[in-house]
């Protein structure tokens, strides 16, 4: 980059001498970075500007400490979660749900949200490399026109390219005219997760019209393309006080699922047992099954028939094809068609120009067919079971290249690696999985020299690179027919294509789809393989948010664990850490286990996502590699495992430790129509009630609604610029999310009751921790919230000893990032960032309530109800977090308090609390 | 000042007359006698303060979080160690103030060194409320000063009475060891060999001749602060106590806790007292100042003491158990059954069990026993303060935010740390200035001549 004033000499050292080449500087970054948000909306991000204009005159619209918003959206297995992004000063520092995109109606889940941390990893690719050694894009351009060339002489005969499976149309576009323009050319899809089409179709629910669900496997509300919507669908007939519209939940599964903790009935069950199970359902012999099963099946039996065309049926992607046979047989018997219907299959990998997936492609390097390989943002060598012996097959073509965010365990084994783009760098398009098309625009010029894959295969077809931005709009230029220029700006304003706008249908192969997997056979114990809830496929190891945020039901972080049901792990003999050796059809790991409740005995569950190598510094060396024992790709079950202890320990790091909640009246349930606890007294006090004029903030945490996803504990930490402390403090017990998920466990087997309490602070109005600061650095602020001072805090944490709820973190250390990383880019910089030695806690989001507070004065009007939504709330995607002003008794916090059955944590202790809970809602079945 | 003792049995070797007492006390200092024993022990003293030092460096560079402490107990050494070490310094102003108005002459031969005793663990245990701040640099802003932003300490927070006991307590404790060493001084720079003696001796004096007005005024001024200072041993440790009983924590949150810490803190005061005076006594040949009947009624002292904290720990459990409260009942349960149980039995065999053995008069004249009993009584108190702060913490009221507590090697570093500041000032004490008040020693010995 040449001195930008050319008055000023150059310097000796210049600043930015030391990093990489092709690097941007974060003082050349953040100058871009104001210019690209500037004209994002009006002429999109091409290669960086070649000329930079100071701020002389201050664009229109970037206002320091200013919040701009941008629709856009984020693929998700492929498919879009809608987005509206929030900058400040031209950098991302927030996602949110795009209330018009049908799939995220407004929420996220906590992958989304710690999506923008991702965009900042210092750890990102930065440059192509060559063999390992930086390069520039002008050498690979050279040395690709070359090839390509030759290539195009055999018609493009060996030449394979390796994608994810996506519903973009622009990249499906792009492929299809590469392949017509290299037609010997190969398309290969890999991922390791799973499909959601089956025949050329995908399965689709109106799970909020059911009155009973069945969930067979399926963790429809969190793991699912569409799990935003049916999480919000069935949040809403599963109110605290939802009388004789909430609906009613039977899970059968082998592990605990977010799902399966909302059940009213739940089955572990193993896999192997389902087909019994389900002709059980079906009628048929229920002598042989134990007691919890045959009671399950004969109980969902009367009730499928009570209910008939109200039930709904959902097999989950992972189940092998009976089971979704019979989902969907169930579902054709109750014969309505609003409640569940087959779409077209969406993603491309049911696209019939795709030759296949890895062991296709392997077979393919194996015989000599492919010269050439072409990996675009996947990363086979380390998602890819071992059975196809990817890395070494690699070796097979003559050149590879690897387009990807990181320099991963693929990109490292390959010729060539090019930095891909992350999403909010990039110009694209995607399909909700209801088939809504959704505009994914950058909210930033790309952080360093990358390309997203639509533009790499656009310059692999053409040799010659064409902007992101050209090649969306070439897509929909053709769809729109008239007045192009007008509806385009449209849909980037509200980020979806709503005006009916339609894209010819992709060409679908009927056949194919899952891939079927043969039942093991084998005596011994079952092994189930999962997305880890946080990493997924191993994409967001590097991620620290998602490492350090507590899986769902073990408390675990910054690792992964062999999941055995504490039953099982008596009989073996082990306990939580003990390193066991699991080997499984040849192939052998060393895991710790963990202990999982609610698990089918004689199971054990592995998660992808850890024994990365080459993630990052985040990413690398946590946990086991379970990809190793997985006998093929779309596999999910592998039968006679055998397990044996090493005798080796491991130290496992949890956020939770104890689970029960011991009789204390902390989780509360009720039942449709049961009564509830009777309303405390108030108790009074000495002293009169202070004076509180104005506005009376609240909260309330619907736990009939709250599924437990931890969406609301990443916003949070990306709202509210809360550090990550590491594996080692958190093993000390140090983590610092404001906003926590209690779990609390209740009986076992199929009796088992998951309570998930979300617990921020409680802004008690008689705040325990306020009295005994001696400086004064946690006050009561006159609209009730209980205001931490950080300047004036010394740190005697006298406060955080007398919280009950102990919701308060302190900073034991300094947490923040080193100066230098591109981290504290993501910060929002209304937020302070907090220093060694302070205490910390939930503000209900106080810059939000400033900020619309302010907004309504500039405005010359009353702050309304709805104006303010904290960051938990607005993530949520079963709307349990309701958030307002008691003091206006028409508001929704105040009609939800005064809902029959609200109740305040330990109320017993006259601490008032401003945050209050509505029970649990379980709705059995009655006895036949 | 003092009417004779309605005991038999002398409080001191009644062979000594007034030239014995002086020569027999101002010995140690002037005259250095063991001087190798005093540099061995002084030098491990002071491997104590480099540990101290160390400590202290690691912990202002590094944070707080080179500390065990964590979320939920986010107390731990730091408080337990201060809670000791003001226990321990309630024996010198109870000795010297509460038995002199006591007229308990028995106190005469061991105030001084008590009252000194006092001033070092104050000091060490005031180390510790600044070192655990996470803004040690802040720590100004619990002293009620003319902010230039109006601001003021929370006068509700016991911490803030905490600053206020504590230093008024160190302030009186002070003036009142310098004011009673006053006419010591003066004989020691009387007696004092080379001249530089003389002057460092004479300076601290203050000038003191011996004159006939200077008795009066001193004897006056030694009552009024006897007067003051007895009512700060009982505050002082009230309000330490109060820093948890104002706390609504289960395990914390007991009106018992002021009584209880102020018999604790005499209790433990008393055993450190016994740790220090047996060896001290035997190395100098004060037996004849320090009789085996001081050891005898200190034993006693700390007897009676002990069964005030027994009955704290019974009055303790019998409240949560008569309130039903279930957070208070598991609080106690977990006490003696949870994780940290090992520490509860182990203190109750200290501080209940021990004591008990003291019934025995002969015991209470063993000399080893005694001192071995003082140490474990010293042990069961710090461990008393551990089990007070971590497992009233460690599980409260919401099982979800259950946690752990381990001091690590920064929390030892600093509390071995002070253990050696404490010996090496007593060290320095006992080398520098006389360790037993020859004043009050000659005054016992001329009043018994007059009743003879």
């Amino acid at each position: 980059m040449p001195p930008l004033n050319p008055l000023r000499p150059a310097d000796e050292f210049p600043a930015g001498a030391s990093d990489p080449p092709d690097a941007i500087g974060r003082r050349d970054f953040l100058r871009l970075a104001g210019a690209s948000a500037a004209l994002a909306g009006l002429s999109g991000c091409g290669p960086p500007a070649k000329t930079l204009a100071p701020y002389v005159v201050q664009p229109e619209s970037i206002i320091p400490g200013k919040a701009a918003y941008y629709a856009t959206a984020m693929p998700w297995e492929g498919y879009a979660r809608g987005l509206v992004a929030e900058a400040h000063e031209g950098r991302p520092t927030k996602l949110e749900g795009n209330p018009e995109a049908a799939e995220s109606l407004g929420a996220t889940d906590a992958q989304t949200q710690a999506s923008v941390l991702s965009l900042y990893d210092p750890d990102r690719s930065r440059s192509p490399r060559r063999g390992g050694f930086p390069a520039s894009w002008d050498a690979f351009e050279a040395e690709w026109g070359a090839r390509r060339q030759a290539l195009a002489a055999k018609g493009g005969a060996g030449l394979a390219l390796l994608a994810e499976p996506t519903t973009s149309p622009t990249f499906r576009r792009e492929m299809r005219r590469l392949l017509e323009r290299l037609p010997r050319a190969r398309w290969y899809q890999h991922t390791a997760l799973a499909r959601y089409d089956r025949n050329g179709r995908q399965a689709d629910a109106a799970v909020g019209e059911a009155d009973l669900i069945f969930a067979i496997g399926s963790d429809f509300l969190i793991s699912h393309p569409a799990a935003l919507r049916y999480a919000r669908d069935f949040a809403r007939r599963r109110r605290s006080r939802g009388g004789a519209r909430a609906n009613r939940l039977y899970v059968a599964e082998a592990a605990l699922t977010v799902t399966g903790s909302m059940a009213d009935h739940r089955l572990p069950i193993l896999p192997g047992r389902l087909a019994a199970l389900l002709a059980a359902i079906d009628g048929g012999e229920t002598a042989g099954l134990p007691a919890a099963e045959r009671e399950f099946a004969s109980r969902l039996r009367a009730d499928l028939a009570r209910h008939g065309g109200r039930a709904l049926c959902l097999a989950g992607p992972e189940q092998e094809g009976h089971v979704q046979e019979w989902a969907a047989k169930c579902n054709a018997r109750s014969g309505s068609a609003r409640l569940a219907w087959d779409g077209p299959a969406l993603r491309s990998d049911a696209d019939p120009g795709s030759a296949g997936g890895l062991r296709e492609l392997a077979g393919a390097l194996e015989a000599g067919e492919v010269s050439d390989l072409v990996i675009l943002g996947c990363n086979p060598v380390y998602t890819g079971a071992p059975g196809a012996d990817f890395a070494e097959r690699l070796a097979d073509a003559a050149f590879t290249v690897h387009l990807g965010s990181y320099a991963d365990e693929t990109g490292v084994l390959c010729g060539w690696h090019l930095p891909e783009s992350h999403y909010l760098e990039a110009w694209g398009d995607l399909l909700g999985y209801g088939g809504q098309a959704l505009i994914q625009q950058p909210l930033i010029d790309p952080l360093y020299s990358s390309r997203s894959a639509a533009e790499m295969v656009r310059f692999l077809a053409d040799g010659m690179a064409a902007p992101g931005y050209d090649l969306v709009r070439e897509t929909w230029r053709a769809a729109a027919g008239k007045d192009f220029e007008g509806r385009w700006a449209g849909w980037l304003n509200r980020g979806v294509v709503d005006d009916g706008t339609r894209l010819p249908a992709p060409p679908v192969s009927a056949a194919g789809g899952r891939p079927e997997q043969a039942a093991p056979a084998g005596g011994g114990l079952t092994l189930l393989f999962r997305p880890d809830p946080n990493l997924g496929d191993g994409r967001w190891s590097n991620n620290a948010w998602l490492q350090e945020l507590p899986r769902p039901f073990t408390t675990l972080v910054w690792d992964n664990a062999a999941c055995l049901s504490p039953d099982l792990a008596g009989r073996l003999g082990v306990r939580e850490g003990d390193v066991i050796e699991l080997s499984c059809g040849g192939r052998r790991i060393s895991a710790p286990v963990a202990l999982a409740r609610g698990q089918a005995d004689g199971c054990v569950v592995v998660h992808f996502g850890g024994g990365r190598t080459a993630a990052g510094g985040v990413g690398n060396g946590r946990g086991f590699d379970a990809y190793r024992l997985r006998p093929g790709e779309g596999v999910w079950r592998a039968e006679g495992l055998e397990i044996r202890p090493t005798g080796a320990w491991q130290r496992l790091v949890f956020t939770q430790h104890h689970f029960a909640m011991d009789g204390r009246d902390l989780a509360r349930w009720t039942e449709p129509g049961g009564r509830a606890a009777p309303a405390e007294p108030d108790r009074g006090s000495l002293f009169p009630p202070w004076p509180r004029p104005g506005h009376a903030w609240a909260m309330s945490i619907d736990l009939a609604s709250c599924i437990g996803c931890n969406a609301c504990v990443a916003a949070c930490q990306a709202e509210n610029n809360i550090p990550v402390v590491g594996p080692e403090e958190a093993f000390r017990g140090r983590e610092m999310h404001w906003i926590r998920i209690a779990r609390y466990f209740e009986g076992e087997g199929s009796g088992l009751r998951v309570a998930a309490l979300p617990l921020p602070c409680m802004h008690c109005e008689n705040a325990p921790c306020e009295l005994v600061c001696p400086v004064g650095a946690t006050v009561h602020s006159s609209e009730g919230l209980n205001q931490m001072i950080y300047n004036r805090c010394v740190g005697t944490r006298y406060c955080s000893n007398n919280c009950p709820y102990k919701v308060r973190r302190f900073n034991f250390f300094d947490y923040r990032a080193p100066a230098d990383s591109p981290v504290h880019l993501q910060q929002n910089p209304n937020v302070t960032v907090r220093q060694r030695g302070v205490m910390e806690k939930c503000t209900y989001c106080v810059q939000r309530i400033d900020e619309a507070r302010i907004a309504a004065e500039v405005a010359g009007r009353a702050l309304r109800d709805g104006d303010i939504r904290t960051a938990c709330q607005q993530a949520c995607p079963a709307e349990a977090i309701v958030f307002g002003d008691l003091a206006d008794p028409q508001s929704a916090v105040s009609r939800r308090k005064r809902e029959e059955g609200d109740y305040g944590l330990l109320t017993d202790l006259n601490t008032r609390p401003r945050t209050t809970y509505l029970p649990k809602l379980s709705n059995p079945a009655p006895l036949a | 000042m003092n009417p004779a003792s309605p005991i038999d049995e002398p409080v001191y070797d009644h062979a000594l007359d007034l030239a014995g007492v002086d020569e027999g006390i101002s010995r140690v200092p002037l005259q250095a006698p063991h001087k190798r024993l005093w540099l061995a022990g002084f030098a491990v003293a002071f491997l104590g303060v480099c540990s101290l030092f160390s400590g202290v460096a690691w912990l202002l560079f590094r944070g707080i979080g080179t500390w065990g402490i964590d979320i939920p107990v986010a107390w731990g050494f730091a408080i337990v160690n201060f809670v000791w070490w003001i226990g321990i310094g309630h024996a010198g102003t109870f000795i010297s103030a509460f038995l002199l108005l006591l007229h308990q002459s028995w106190r005469t031969s061991i105030n001084r060194f008590t009252e000194a005793m006092t001033l070092f663990a104050v000091a060490c245990a005031a180390l510790f409320p600044l070192l655990h701040l996470g803004r040690p640099q802040y720590f100004y802003w619990l002293l009620p000063y003319p902010d230039t932003m109006g601001l003021w300490p929370q006068f509700r927070s016991p911490l803030v009475w905490d600053v206020f006991a504590v230093s008024t307590y160190f302030m009186v404790s002070l003036v009142f060891w310098y004011a009673g060493l006053l006419p010591d001084l003066a004989t020691m720079r009387d007696r004092a060999g080379p001249r530089w003696k003389r002057r460092a001796y004479g300076l601290l004096a203050l000038g003191w001749r011996g004159d006939a007005r200077h008795w009066v005024h001193y004897e006056r001024m030694y009552v009024v602060l006897a007067g003051l200072a007895t009512p700060l041993v009982i505050s002082v440790h009230s309000i330490v106590g109060l820093d948890f009983a104002a706390a609504q924590l289960p395990g914390w949150h007991s009106t018992i806790f002021p009584p209880y810490f102020v018999g604790g803190a005499i209790f433990s005061g008393f055993a450190m007292v016994l740790t220090l005076v047996i060896p001290l006594r035997k190395v100098y040949r004060l037996e004849g100042f320090i009789t085996d009947r001081h050891l005898d009624l200190m034993a006693k002292v700390m007897m009676t003491t002990g069964w005030v904290v027994a009955y704290g720990y019974f009055a303790e459990a019998f409240t949560a158990w008569w309130s039903r409260d279930q957070f208070e009942m598991f609080s106690q349960t977990n006490r003696l059954l949870g994780p940290y149980a090992r520490f509860f039995w182990i203190m109750l065999i200290c501080n209940v069990g021990v004591p008990q053995l003291l019934w025995c008069a002969r015991l209470r004249r063993n000399v080893p026993f005694l001192f071995v009993a003082s140490l474990l009584v010293n042990l069961g108190m710090w461990l008393e303060r551990y089990v007070i702060v971590v497992t009233s913490l460690h599980r409260d009221f919401m099982p979800s935010s259950w946690g752990w507590y381990r001091g690590t090697r920064v929390d030892w570093a600093v509390f071995v740390g002070t253990l050696g500041l404490f010996l090496a000032l007593l060290f320095l004490f006992v080398r520098l200035l006389p360790a037993i008040s020859m004043t009050e020693m000659k005054m016992l010995v001329t009043r018994k001549g007059k009743v003879q």
